[in-house]
């Protein structure tokens, strides 16, 4: 979340998209009944069906799944035409004064950027995907925004497609729904009214996923609502730490604190830092990225120690990088990418630490499969779950394989859960939240540290005694920990926020840190070796003053829910990113009521400001300050895979042709594998849209086997439109039988008004939905409703994620 | 509990008064900002030591088609299409209403098993019922609910071993949303006004509180979108206690004691005016003296 | 007159006494325990025979042997208890049976009218409390919807219960200090011809002329 939950309470309108807050985020969802409340908030929501959110929502637009992005662009569109944007905001704090490239072009007819190669089937120069530079290397700008190919006009040309009429044909709702919801979302493009848009896994499992994102960013950017108090672009996060594992390196291109992955042709550490470190497009601007090495180095310190010294450039000769392909980019270890390696055979053994690959991942009988080529499995786990008996006679028939024929030697460690051991959580709104273990853990279970531990010691001392390939990362790692065995997560939060390795002095020579002292702030990092920290945007979180994030302090003085002495809110305990876009020119807040920063004539004062705190407004650094140009991209020169501006492409399977052009109608970057499993289907044999989606009532796999929470949703079921149900003959509550080109289930129909059959592009169009949460392992009526038996593997180009939110099935009665 | 005063106690003369002084206390439900989580179910459970129910998917969000004896507490979900073709998914969460005068108590006929206490909660006491189900006729609003295997009727208790302590009850502690609220009925009163007053300028012109006077008002004060249609919620319009009962318990009562009475006096009165009728043969005494006689 | 007027001639045999005792017994015992529930004032009763819990449990039982009984009753004596001309007749003169000037009054079969009316009443009443009495002791199983079911079950089972009071009081009040002889006719089973004669002459006469005095 740029903002955070309890600051969704000031906002004017929240839109409510691409996720369902009321339903997998019901406790954070009091803060948008907080607005409706108190403030009188307009909740919007838009979803393919009529869910608990839209139940509390003062509008509701159904679309079909999968055409989100029309959707946004038809707001983008809306915004423009009708000036409907705040002009100042955008003209201050975003892209839109530069100039673009003049050898950027778009092919509305084929759908393709310049640059596509139409035999290659890939964009091979991507140069025009850029801004027009002067002699010094930074961007033109246009401040009128006049200037035809200026960013604002080229979006004004390239938006101007997407009419109510074509958001209509895409996305099933009528022009007049569309435009009354535009309304109400874009009359928040003045100073005075902020909006907010709150979203999550129904954006993100899309192979148009990040682009999607962009779209969502650019409206909001037009309507001046990022920065402020009650606005923002806010990702609801699906599990209670995923924000942390996302922030300490979980992505496999990824370090912590999203510093990219080391690459084999970063043969040195300069090397890498030259090629991950941004360098400014605008002489103003902060680029605060350009502190990567003394991140970096400060890192290597965090994992190798003593031994990391400027002669072994701080470890970064031992660490692992990234291998490159022979044609061209580097190897990819993503989630769908590690299984389609596994079922290549590519892999020995697998670790799954809170993973339920069988069930969570997309296409479970290629996920069965791939595990069944491994030597050996270790899932660490609460409960017995479908990965850690995938060799059952019914999972494994998923794969058409026996028992008998899995090789696998399975090892189920029994972990314990977030209530039975210490530790932080980083929730959405990037407040790390230290947590006190409720209950011991039952029988043998153990908490993951200490599994890790334990394996991490055997293993150091197996490389010790016999050698290996690249001993030196394992053998240098610095296992500093007063409980080896087990490391406490209280000194793990010490490391992560580091500390200073030896005296640290400023450019007047006066002594900024003592050897040893806890660091307070990611400017005093050191790029020689002289300061430690594991992940540089949780410092703060771990000063000399103790562990911030047990902080517990209610106390709300700006009346904003702002909370400051709540926990600690990465970074630098600042509640609500890029807050320099909150206040006009001249530091003035745009809503007096509702300041996040201001200038005082000496300082920014109110949330910790995301800018120099004693920078004047008049020497305008740029509002977004991690970016080289300073402002935020509206237009992305490059970035991102298929192309600057943010296209309506059809999901892989979808019942129509793309109109607005059916040559190109699916993500022309994305990229199917090719293993047999890898199987997509038609419109003509699967014409009904499906999309899978979480139930308030259970979390993921686990809660089946709890009997409370199965007694609130006892067996899966699929949600069917009147129409659809009248038509095959399926009554509620009857078995029904869901296909896709991968697989079958069955479950109860629930016929219901919630969803309606659509005209898409002229056809009628059925939708239906089916809950995750069910499978082979729980109590109750499991009958091997696994969702991601439906689901295909295809995944967005930038993030990997796989589609799960828009396929093609059908469906009939058993 | 014996901390609190007792207003009425059923089948018994009025309780002696207590001289503690307790505000009459209330949750407020508003359904237009309930999600239909079903967090109170759980919790609701989970305080009062509730097994789990068992249940099956029958075409529905709802987890069960009304309340039941491990189960005090249910989210009632309605799909509702306006005459405008809007889509309408009303969650309420259905228990028991603590009516001011409420009609299980006054149906019960075992001394204490219902009592309302002096802060307008309505309890029953399973050790002192003795499984007739009369509450459950005289509950308008059909909450009390029969657990063979106990021989007992169970519903929701306000939490009343938590608020007599000052505690909210489970339920309004669980919920996330902030639709359930619990406190001084008179102060959750102008919450309710407030908050309708909120709807009806968002264009629900029909919202309202709904606070029943036919049952003297109720314990459990809910915000509806569409007051003028509390059925849509599977609320009763005007729910009273059903006339059979009142003519069960007051009129029929008192016109039967003293026709059985009548019968009595009657009998006595014609005995001591006529007395026995003719003896014939040895049945000239009675039964035993004739055996004698013989 | 013929015959000895003191012979002592069967009116009930042994079944028609065991039953009419049980039927009286289980009467006695819903009598008490009803009317416990039915008022506060007489709750001591349920606790003075084993508890209110108890006494709820019991009453339905008691009930479903009673409504057999009374079923048994109905079959025995539905051929005695048709109503005749002489019944019309009788029924006339009923001030007269209820000022105890028997002179005038007509004579009767094995039942007279007001017997008559007694088993139709607690015939019609045993089956409205059946039926109210099975709604509610499944009270529970009633549905909401047909909750019309629940009160008009508390309605008539209460308005048959009293009816059967009153036929109850009289029942008793007869037969044990109305009428000589009468506890002893359905507790030993056997009356004088005389009485037989003076209450019941025309059933006395039709026993006679089949020959069918079965003394002792």
């Amino acid at each position: 979340m740029t903002n955070g939950w309890t600051d969704i309470r000031n906002a004017d309108v929240v839109l409510a998209m691409g996720g369902n807050p009321a339903e997998n985020h019901p406790v954070g969802f009091r803060f948008v009944m907080d607005a409706k409340r108190h403030r009188g908030a307009t909740l919007v929501s838009v979803d393919p069906r009529f869910n608990r959110t839209a139940a509390v929502a003062d509008r509701f637009v159904q679309i079909r799944a999968g055409s989100d992005i029309a959707f946004l662009g038809g707001l983008i569109n809306h915004a423009l035409s009708n000036h409907r944007y705040h002009e100042e905001y955008v003209r201050l704090f975003t892209n839109a004064t530069f100039l673009v490239s003049e050898t950027y072009s778009f092919d509305d007819t084929q759908g393709v950027f310049s640059g596509w190669d139409g035999e290659r089937r890939a964009y091979t120069d991507r140069s025009g995907w850029a801004y027009e530079l002067d002699g010094q290397g930074h961007a033109r700008v246009d401040p009128t925004m006049q200037h035809p190919r200026c960013v604002l006009q080229s979006m004004k040309a390239f938006y101007a497609r997407y009419t109510p009429e074509m958001v209509s044909r895409i996305c099933g709702c009528t022009p007049d729904a569309f435009t009354q919801a535009a309304e109400l979302i874009t009359s928040t493009g003045t100073p005075d009214r902020v909006g907010t848009i709150v979203y999550a896994l129904g954006w993100t499992h899309h192979s148009v996923a990040v682009q999607l994102i962009h779209a969502a960013a650019m409206l909001q950017l037009l309507l001046g609502n990022i920065g402020r108090p009650g606005g923002g672009l806010n990702a609801l996060r699906g599990h209670a730490n995923i924000q942390g594992g996302t922030d300490c390196g979980m992505a496999y291109h990824n370090l912590p604190g999203y510093i990219a992955i080391p690459k084999a042709d970063h043969p040195t550490l300069d090397a890498f830092l030259r090629a991950v470190t941004p360098r400014a497009t605008r002489p103003e601007s902060m680029n605060f990225w350009s502190n990567t090495d003394r991140f970096a180095v400060s890192q290597f310190k965090a994992y190798y120690g003593a031994a990391a010294t400027a002669a072994n450039q701080f470890g970064y000769d031992w660490h692992p990088k990234l291998p490159q392909l022979a044609e061209g980019g580097y190897e990819n270890w993503s989630w769908a990418y590690i299984f389609d390696h596994m079922l290549a055979g590519a892999m020995e053994g697998f670790f799954s630490f809170g993973m339920n690959p069988v069930s969570n991942g997309p296409h479970s009988a290629k996920a069965t499969a791939a595990l069944a080529k491994l030597q050996w499995l270790v899932v660490a786990e609460n409960f017995e779950q479908e990965t850690a008996v995938f060799w059952r006679e019914d999972i494994a028939a998923l794969a058409g394989l026996k028992p008998e024929e899995i090789p696998t030697e399975v090892f189920m460690l029994p972990a314990a859960n977030f209530a039975e051991k210490d530790g932080c959580f980083v929730n959405s709104a990037r407040w790390i939240q230290w947590k006190w273990k409720a209950v011991d853990p039952p029988g043998e279970a153990l908490p993951d540290q200490e599994i890790i531990g334990r394996l991490f010691l055997k293993i150091r001392e197996l490389y010790e005694r016999e050698g290996g390939v690249a001993p030196e990362p394992v053998r240098h790692l610095d296992w500093w920990y007063t409980h080896p065995s087990s490391p406490s997560l209280e000194e793990v939060c010490r490391e992560l926020n580091g500390w200073a390795l030896r005296e640290v002095r400023d450019a007047d020579g006066a002594v900024i840190l003592r050897p040893g002292q806890q660091l307070a702030s990611f400017l005093h990092l050191q790029a020689d070796g002289s300061t430690l920290s594991g992940n540089w945007l949780y410092i703060g979180m771990y000063t000399d003053a103790g562990n911030l994030t047990k902080r517990r302090s209610a106390a709300d003085p700006s009346g904003l829910g702002r909370h400051p002495e709540w926990a600690f809110s990465w970074p630098a305990n600042r509640r609500v990113m890029y807050n320099r876009a909150s206040a006009d020119g001249s530091g003035r807040p745009w809503d007096p009521s509702r300041p996040a920063i201001a200038w005082d004539g000496q300082r920014w004062v109110g949330d910790v400001p995301d800018y120099r705190a004693d920078s004047a407004p008049a020497a305008s650094l740029g509002a977004f300050i991690m970016l080289p140009e300073g402002v935020a991209r509206l237009f992305v020169p490059g970035q991102l895979a298929e192309g600057p501006w943010t296209e309506h492409y059809e999901p892989q399977e979808s019942p129509v042709a793309n109109p607005l052009h059916p040559q190109r109608s699916a993500n022309p970057v994305a990229r199917p594998f090719t293993t047999p499993f890898d199987v997509l289907g038609s419109a003509e044999e699967y014409p009904i849209v499906c999309t899978t989606y979480r139930l308030t009532e259970h979390f993921h796999y686990w809660t089946k086997h709890n009997p409370y929470t199965m007694q609130l949703q006892p067996e899966f079921f699929v949600e069917i439109p009147e129409d659809l149900a009248a038509e095959q003959g399926i009554a509620n509550a009857d078995m029904v039988r869901v296909t896709s080109a991968r697989g079958s289930i069955e479950g109860r129909a629930m016929v219901t008004r919630r969803i309606k059959s659509m005209q898409i592009a002229g056809r009628k169009v059925y939708q239906i939905g089916v809950p995750i949460h069910w499978g082979f392992v729980g109590r109750g009526a499991q009958r091997g409703s696994l969702a991601n038996l439906l689901t295909h593997t295809v995944v967005d180009p930038n993030s990997y994620t796989p589609e799960y939110k828009a396929f093609l099935v059908k469906l009939e009665k058993v | 509990m014996a901390t609190l005063d007792l207003r009425r106690v059923s089948a018994s003369s009025p309780p002696a008064p207590g001289v503690r002084e307790a505000a009459v206390v209330a949750k407020l439900i508003d359904t237009t900002t309930c999600i239909g989580c079903k967090a109170c179910e759980v919790a609701c459970q989970a305080w009062n030591d509730l097994p789990p129910e068992t249940t099956v998917q029958a075409g529905t969000y709802q987890t069960l088609p009304g309340l039941a004896p491990n189960f005090w507490n249910l989210i009632r979900f309605t799909e509702h299409e306006d005459d405008q073709g809007g889509l309408h998914w009303l969650m309420r969460k259905d228990q028991c209403m603590h009516c001011a005068e409420p009609g299980c108590l006054v149906a019960c006929p075992a001394p204490g098993a219902i009592v309302q206490y002096a802060n307008g909660i309505v309890d029953f006491q399973q050790d002192r019922c003795i499984g007739c189900g009369y509450c459950m006729t005289g509950c308008p609003f059909n909450v009390p609910t029969f657990n063979p295997r106990t021989g007992r009727v169970y519903k929701c208790t306000l939490c009343s071993d938590r608020t007599a302590v000052g505690l909210e009850p489970a339920c309004v502690k669980a919920c996330p949303t902030g639709c359930l609220q619990f406190g001084a009925k008179a102060s959750l009163l102008e919450v309710a006004t407030a908050r309708v007053a909120r709807l009806e300028a968002d264009g629900f012109a029909q919202a309202a509180v709904y606070d029943p006077p036919g049952v003297g008002g109720t314990g459990v004060v809910t915000v509806l979108a569409y007051g003028d249609r509390p059925e849509l919620y599977g609320l009763p319009r005007d729910p009273r206690i059903p006339l059979a009962v009142t003519l069960w318990k007051g009129p029929l009562k008192w016109i039967g004691n003293a026709a059985i009475l009548a019968g009595l006096l009657g009998a006595a009165v014609h005995f001591v005016r006529y007395g026995r009728k003719a003896v014939h043969g040895a049945d000239a005494a009675p039964a035993g003296e004739a055996r004698d006689g013989r | 007159m013929d015959g000895d007027p003191a012979r002592r001639i069967v009116r009930y045999r042994f079944s028609e006494r065991l039953v009419h005792t049980f039927t009286a017994i289980a009467y006695v015992y819903l009598l008490l325990t009803g009317l416990a529930f039915w008022t506060p004032a007489l709750y001591w009763i349920a606790i003075a025979l084993g508890g209110g819990y108890l006494s709820r449990v019991l009453h339905p039982w008691a009930g479903i042997v009673f409504v057999i009984l009374v079923g048994w009753m109905y079959v025995a004596w539905r051929h005695d208890m048709r109503i005749t001309p002489e019944d019309r007749a009788w029924r006339r003169a009923l001030r007269h049976y209820a000022t105890n000037e028997d002179a005038r009054v007509p004579p009767a079969w094995r039942f007279n009218d007001g017997q008559k009316g007694f088993f139709r009443v607690m015939v019609a009443a045993s089956v409205a409390l059946l039926l109210s009495g099975l709604g509610l002791w499944w009270v529970d199983l009633v549905p909401w919807e047909l909750r019309w079911l629940r009160f008009a079950a508390v309605l008539v089972h209460a308005i048959a219960a009293l009816v059967t009071i009153g036929g109850f009081i009289l029942h008793v009040y007869m037969g044990l200090l109305v009428v000589p002889g009468g506890l002893r006719a359905i507790v030993q089973g056997d009356v004088t011809e005389e009485w037989a004669r003076a209450h019941h002459l025309l059933w006395y006469r039709s026993l006679r002329q089949s020959d069918d005095l079965d003394t002792e």
